[in-house]
């Protein structure tokens, strides 16, 4: 076992040295390339190098502007290594599928397409995720009707990575499939679409959402990520009926609504959610009144000082002090 | 006679077997899990989550006569790299001006917080708020322990995850943020924690820790990847604050409050058929100190000793078919290898060596036996190591090599046994209180 270990470590050791030896050359090629791929060499890369060589070009082209990732796209193309890596995405270790699928889509290669589509579908998150993303950028306009539904369906693809990608790819790109998503009947990620609702455009995701928050029959978690959408006036009749629903959640994302959005109007709503019998919605209500257009701290004061109930009084204690502090 | 001998032989053989295959199949999931998610992490070349996304965080740290260190330890903590955190420190009633010195390093000032109690806890004297770091705020409260302090934690802090990290751990920056990710990803995700690697030291008895440690390390990481990790180490853990909330916190008058926690949000979660995750993370991102001297080390193995007997007894009721593979295999394998499993290692021991001096068994079936058995636990030691220095590149220099290997058979042979008897003497004292009504 002792010689095994020791063996082991040497030979990781020697394949170690050799990659980085290698991956000098690459390096070399991938630098030249990006000033003209014409010119670029490149020595021949052997089949048991080629993962590692498409897994340094991947780390390169995420590096690169649009026009870098062009030109190393070229330089693999001139070496024939994108028909190559295309034909590694028939592998079954996920390793090198994933490495496959990352250079597809840096390569925008429409002939991986179907393939990418279907790894899309796998079961897999990390695959799927990855086939998305390729797909994503060989053909965004394309991949966005193709994956409107997973995106809002999917719980395994996290929302957060979902938020990255749709910033990058900017309202021009999401808002349609958005759109779709928001106009669809309720159930299959509709709470996740709308927590996506903040990436498209305005105009035309806003009156969505309003009419899910006008829809009494919304289904909580979905009225709690409509308000925190909510920005336009015309929202604030349904945040007011919001602060009376029976879900504590709801009535808390109600009372950062009204401050966004409202003014001193809101002040006999604002105080009322103050008092609910919940925490968190009287601390969100609270912190609404220090945010809340118009009230001054020594109106504040005087709320918190005429205050009946002492719940409130000290909530609204605690908010002041937090907002002297800030 | 003799076949009855012949056959206690074949049950304690039988025993130390399935004990140690055991840890090895548990370090074979994790080597494949490892290699499974560290492999393909490395090749995503994801984009950093969008902070929109990114969950609050509550630090929680409790302090009790730490004068001298406490301002220390709260500047570490705000050297962690977060998009929003906050930090709540629970002076737990000190006597030696641990909220003067608070007071003084960061300007602490009364602070009129709407206390929300949504756990039960000793009475909050005042809260504080830091001038010059606007992030911290300081509860000073009765005394009532260090599960106390961290309910009192819990109640005070204002974000959906709370970090609890041990004193005396050492960390990145970017811990914390590694620790969340899991919850960034993975929404059935309760708990994460680092099991904290200790310091290299060239004494005999620090490197001996470090080996057995690696091999406890590499088998809750094999329970973790089927969801089955009971015993999570307190190094530095997050949590997700509901579910603590409604599992009741922490549970006061225990060693070890965080391994009870665990193996509560366990039961809890199954007993109502919630979807959860709770995971060990596997890199080294934190450390801490090994035993300095025997004294020491043995404190610290009746400690945990005590503290796994006591979790597994208030929690047996999620052991069995509803528990999942957390019931019904991790629970039953570390009641019999870990829990009662030091006093039957030294109790077959014995039995064996009585019956080689009885003339039952011959002395090359008592070689053969105690070779195996040596043989069996060096195997789980080194395959640990390797699996160390595989999966994260942590290779000792060649010279040390052969000193590795010896240390993975002393730990076999010597320091094993003395660290079982000392968790024998826990269990037989635990026993005793028990039966005292303790």
């Amino acid at each position: 076992l002792l010689l095994g270990l020791g063996a082991a470590r040497a030979l990781r050791r020697w394949r170690a040295w050799r990659l980085a030896r290698r991956e000098g050359t690459w390096r070399e090629g991938m630098l030249e390339a990006l000033r003209d791929p014409t010119r670029a060499t490149l020595p021949r890369i052997a089949a048991p190098e080629l993962a590692a060589f498409l897994a340094l070009w991947n780390a390169a082209c995420e590096s690169q502007s649009d026009a870098g990732r062009d030109n190393l796209a070229a330089l693999l193309r001139f070496h024939d290594l994108d028909r190559r890596a295309l034909r590694m995405l028939r592998r079954r270790s996920p390793r090198l599928r994933l490495i496959a699928i990352t250079a597809m889509g840096h390569l925008k290669e429409p002939r991986a397409w179907r393939a990418l589509a279907r790894f899309a579908e796998s079961r897999a998150p990390v695959i799927s995720f990855a086939a998305a993303r390729a797909l994503l950028r060989i053909d965004a306009p394309g991949a966005m009707e193709l994956l409107a539904h997973p995106f809002a369906a999917r719980l395994d693809w996290p929302l957060t990575r979902i938020g990255t990608l749709f910033e990058q790819l900017g309202p021009a790109q999401v808002t349609r499939p958005l759109v779709d998503m928001l106009a669809a009947k309720p159930g299959g990620g509709l709470d996740r679409a709308m927590q996506l609702a903040r990436f498209g455009d305005r105009r035309r995701i806003a009156p969505l959402v309003r009419n899910w928050l006008s829809n009494s029959a919304t289904h909580p978690d979905v009225l709690v990520a409509a308000l925190e959408y909510a920005g336009e006036s015309e929202d604030l009749p349904w945040a007011r009926t919001a602060a009376n629903h029976e879900d504590w959640r709801v009535r808390a994302a109600a009372a950062r609504a009204l401050a966004r959005i409202g003014g001193r109007q809101e002040l006999p709503a604002l105080l009322d959610l103050l008092r609910d019998p919940v925490w968190r919605v009287r601390y969100r209500a609270s912190q609404a009144l220090t945010r809340l257009e118009g009230l001054t701290p020594i109106e504040l004061e005087a709320l918190r000082e005429n205050a009946r109930d002492a719940f409130a009084a000290d909530m609204l204690a605690q908010a002041l002090a937090e907002m002297k502090l800030a | 006679m003799t076949a009855l001998a012949g056959a206690v032989a074949w049950v304690v053989v039988g025993y130390f077997t399935l004990m140690h295959a055991g840890y090895i199949v548990l370090q074979a999931i994790a080597a494949a899990r490892l290699r499974r998610t560290r492999g393909l992490r490395d090749l995503e070349h994801l984009p950093p989550v969008h902070a929109g996304f990114e969950p609050p965080v509550s630090i929680l740290l409790p302090v009790r006569n730490q004068a001298a260190s406490v301002a220390g330890q709260v500047r570490t903590l705000l050297a962690l790299e977060y998009s929003e955190l906050e930090i709540v420190v629970v002076v737990d009633e000190s006597t030696d001006g641990t909220l003067e010195a608070l007071r003084e390093a960061f300007e602490l000032e009364p602070f009129p917080e709407a206390y929300w109690r949504r756990l039960q806890t000793r009475p909050v004297r005042a809260v504080y708020h830091s001038r010059r770091v606007p992030k911290l705020r300081v509860v000073d409260k009765e005394h009532g322990g260090r599960a106390d302090a961290l309910n009192v934690a819990i109640n005070a802090s204002r974000h959906p995850l709370f970090c609890v990290i041990q004193p005396g751990t050492a960390m990145t920056r970017e811990s914390l943020r590694a620790a969340v990710a899991p919850f960034v990803e993975d929404p059935r995700a309760l708990v994460t924690a680092w099991d904290a690697r200790l310091d290299e030291a060239p004494t005999a008895l620090a490197r001996l820790q470090v080996v057995e440690q690696l091999r406890g390390l590499y088998s809750r990481i094999g329970w973790s990847a089927i969801n089955a990790a009971l015993i999570v180490p307190p190094a530095f853990a997050v949590f997700r604050k509901d579910s603590v909330v409604e599992a009741g916190g922490y549970r006061s008058g225990l060693p070890s409050e965080d391994v009870e926690l665990v193996l509560r949000l366990h039961r809890v979660m199954r007993s109502r058929g919630q979807d959860y995750s709770i995971q060990i993370l596997p890199e080294p991102a934190c450390r801490k100190p090994p035993a300095s001297s025997l004294a020491e080390l043995r404190s610290r193995r009746i400690e945990e000793q005590w503290a796994l007997l006591e979790s597994l007894q208030a929690n047996v009721a999620l052991a069995g078919r509803r528990g999942g593979p957390a019931g019904m295999a991790a629970f039953p394998f570390i009641l019999a290898f870990e829990c009662f499993g030091p006093l039957l290692e030294l109790a077959l021991y014995a039995i064996m060596a009585a019956m080689f001096a009885l003339g039952l068994i011959s002395a090359a079936a008592f070689g053969a036996f105690l070779l195996m058995v040596f043989a069996l636990g060096w195997l789980a030691s080194v395959a640990a190591i390797a699996l160390e220095e595989t999966s994260f590149r942590r290779e000792a220099p060649p010279s040390e090599m052969p000193m590795r290997v010896l240390d993975a058979i002393v730990e076999n042979a010597g320091y094993r046994q003395l660290v079982s008897y000392w968790r024998a003497r826990a269990l037989i004292g635990w026993w005793r209180e028990r039966a005292a009504g303790g």
